[in-house]
């Protein structure tokens, strides 16, 4: 297939320039890890670059459509489930890219002003580590679900993968959006996200562990904010619109006190 | 009936539209299902307001025999309210997601409609008579006095004004934890399922407070969900048989004579994917939105966002039949991704004779493919072809190079109107195309 990779790159300047759009349907094309390959042989590759635009503005979209709700109507759970795992093919995508054949500034202009935000706040919480690449790094590891939210927390001097190594000074300053997927925002989001209302039959186990369905909506936001400790990674601004249903018990049992 | 398009067989014409002509659309008054009864005489619409509009066939004059009958109202009713759910701090929409027509076993009609929650079984019933001459009561519905009555007197029917009564019979509900996306009442006429995004429920129509748990997808551990129940099926003549398509493109066929529980399938049908056409959207556009018996039995439908699909039930790993519907969204799915219409669900039906499926596209087109001749054709529901026996033209839209004449660019597409519910009526060339809040009706003019 790679064999071929130059006449698909051609294809994709064309529709590149036609259309302005990121072309990377056509790069989405060849399965994973070919590109790190055609990423070898060609440098950055324009075709390649744009389908990491696409990527990223796919994964911006994905993040916003999560995000973005109307409050005290239940979600399209079928809508959740393909986002999501629209999500974990972007994310599994990112891993066997390794982060190493992109620079931050292809990232960066194709990142959706909503998914900057998102950026944001990670750029609060966390120190110069670069998880990606040090997630990269651990391929023994990447078996494992990436979306275990028992992920250990990366550290900075994690070995890196080779092919990283080149771009990770780049890629820690520049706190890159894939650095903050692949760490921070799969876990977190779903961390705070909450099925516990979903569930009739089975709260009290629904709500003990980290959930990953945002199908509920708390119309409580603000008063969550206030009195709920952010005792979470990172308070982004999915956390200050979900809940789970103890803590709904927790506010109804203060505001009947006071 | 073969007979897609064009050809020598027939043409398409326009037969009526339902609807308010007003560009501004309420969001209520948006079609949300179509279909015919059973025997064609009664078209049912339920929109997104909660009502359910009844149609009926008027037959045909003797004079002009080349005419064929109008529908006309016939009888419209709430079916369903918008509900607060108190415990999850949620509404429920009034939305009609599914109409479902049993078939006719006396003088009444009878239907099964259903919003996201609660399913309701209406009987449709004709007055034409009323009793007159009672003296047991007052003029005002009091009961008189036994000692003043002196005589017995026998009521006599008197004609009156034709008078279509909707009741509730039976109301379903609090089974269902998410949405109902599907209803499908069995072959043996007694029973019905009811899925919704993790489960599938099978009732007696007779009883409502009880149902049994058929299907159940929902993993203990709700992170671990990776796909949801989209569609599901009776088998139109086996009892025991019912399918449901998933949102990872599968479909699972169950024989409920195998455990009461079926949650392992029978047969699971899937078509490998095309490497080559990977992309990032490539789960969310195979994920099926439709899934259909033909009226055979041998064969199943399915809808994906750019496809139709037919299986034959014999064969799982791959359709015997694969129609394109709109294969020029291929290269702009990013944008229908960000627009959201990538999440639109997309009907499909087929003919009376199984020879013809059709289904909906965007820009008020849908699609109509011949399984004979594998001809199809792409048409329009548009007010301005809309002229009494208006042969409808066909559409297509250009794809990559010079756009000819008569031809529209796929930028020029309209992506808000878009036609998700499709009927056909069982017998005759008639189809009912809803288009956001117009009904449109087509038949075929023999040439």
């Amino acid at each position: 297939m790679l064999g071929r990779g130059v006449k698909r790159k051609w294809s994709c300047l064309e529709e590149l320039e036609a259309e302005g759009v990121p072309a990377a349907l056509v790069e989405a094309k060849q399965p994973n890890g070919e590109e790190d390959e055609g990423g070898l042989l060609a440098g950055v590759p324009p075709c390649h670059a744009s389908h990491l635009q696409q990527r990223q503005k796919v994964l911006g979209l994905c993040l916003e459509k999560l995000q973005r709700y109307q409050a005290g109507v239940e979600l399209s759970l079928r809508r959740s489930v393909l986002l999501i795992n629209t999500l974990r093919q972007i994310h599994e995508d990112m891993r066997s890219d390794g982060a190493g054949t992109c620079t931050p500034a292809v990232l960066l202009s194709g990142v959706d002003p909503d998914s900057r935000l998102l950026r944001d706040d990670f750029r609060e919480d966390t120190s110069l580590t670069c998880p990606g690449c040090a997630e990269g790094g651990g391929d023994g590891l990447s078996v494992s679900p990436p979306l275990s939210p028992e992920f250990p927390p990366q550290e900075e001097n994690t070995p890196l993968d080779q092919k990283s190594s080149p771009t990770i000074s780049a890629f820690s300053d520049a706190v890159n959006p894939m650095g903050y997927l692949s760490d921070l925002a799969l876990d977190d989001i779903f961390e705070d996200i909450d099925t516990s209302m979903y569930e009739t039959s089975d709260l009290s186990s629904a709500s003990g562990s980290s959930l990953l369905w945002p199908v509920s909506v708390s119309l409580w936001a603000d008063e969550d904010v206030k009195i709920r400790p952010l005792n979470h990674g990172s308070p982004g601004s999915l956390q200050s619109c979900l809940m789970d249903l103890n803590e709904l018990d927790h506010i109804m049992e203060i505001l009947v006190k006071s | 009936m073969a007979g897609v398009a064009g050809g020598n067989d027939f043409q398409w014409c326009f037969s009526q539209v339902k609807g308010a002509i007003d560009e501004d659309v309420a969001e209520a008054d948006i079609i949300s299902t179509v279909e015919f009864n059973y025997s064609g005489e009664l078209l049912a619409t339920g929109d997104k307001g909660g009502r359910v509009v009844i149609f009926q066939h008027e037959q045909e004059s003797k004079n002009r025999p080349h005419l064929r009958g109008e529908y006309n109202v016939y009888s419209t009713f709430q079916s369903h309210e918008p509900e607060f759910d108190y415990l999850k701090s949620l509404e429920i929409e009034e939305k009609i997601n599914k109409i479902r027509w049993l078939p006719q076993q006396n003088a009444a009609h009878f239907l099964l409609s259903t919003n996201d929650k609660t399913i309701k079984l209406w009987k449709i019933s004709e007055r034409d008579k009323r009793a007159e001459g009672y003296n047991l009561k007052d003029e005002d519905g009091r009961l008189r006095d036994p000692f003043r009555i002196t005589s017995l007197r026998v009521p006599v029917l008197m004609p009156m004004d034709l008078m279509v009564e909707a009741s509730p019979r039976r109301i379903f509900a609090n089974a269902h934890t998410y949405h109902i996306n599907s209803i499908s009442v069995n072959s043996d006429h007694e029973t019905y399922l009811s899925a919704d995004d993790l489960r599938i429920n099978l009732w007696h129509l007779e009883i409502t407070d009880r149902s049994f748990n058929i299907v159940d997808i929902k993993p203990a551990n709700m992170e671990e969900l990776t796909e949801v129940i989209t569609a599901a099926e009776c088998h139109p003549h086996q009892c025991n048989v019912f399918v449901y398509s998933s949102s990872k493109g599968t479909i699972r066929l169950c024989d409920m004579r195998a455990a009461a529980l079926c949650d392992r399938h029978s047969k699971f049908f899937e078509e490998p994917e095309d490497p080559s056409s990977r992309s990032f959207f490539s789960e969310i556009i195979s994920s099926i939105s439709d899934v259909k018996f033909s009226h055979s039995g041998r064969y199943m439908m399915t809808r994906d966002y750019l496809s139709v699909k037919v299986w034959d039930l014999n064969m799982e790993n791959r359709p015997v039949e694969t129609y394109q519907v709109h294969e020029y969204l291929r290269s702009k799915l990013c944008s229908l991704y960000e627009n959201d219409c990538i999440f639109d669900k997309f009907e499909c039906c087929w003919n009376g004779s199984d020879s013809a499926i059709m289904t909906g596209s965007y820009n008020n087109f849908f699609r109509m493919f011949d399984r004979n001749t594998r001809r199809d054709i792409t048409l329009e529901a548009s007010r301005e072809s809309s002229k009494p026996r208006a042969t409808l033209k066909p559409r297509k839209v250009s794809t990559g190079g010079k756009r000819k004449k008569d031809e529209i660019s796929v930028d020029s597409l309209d992506f808000n109107k878009k036609i998700l519910h499709t009927a056909w009526h069982p017998k005759d060339n008639v189809i009912a195309v809803a288009a956001t809040n117009n009904l449109y009706i087509f038949q075929d003019k023999i040439n």
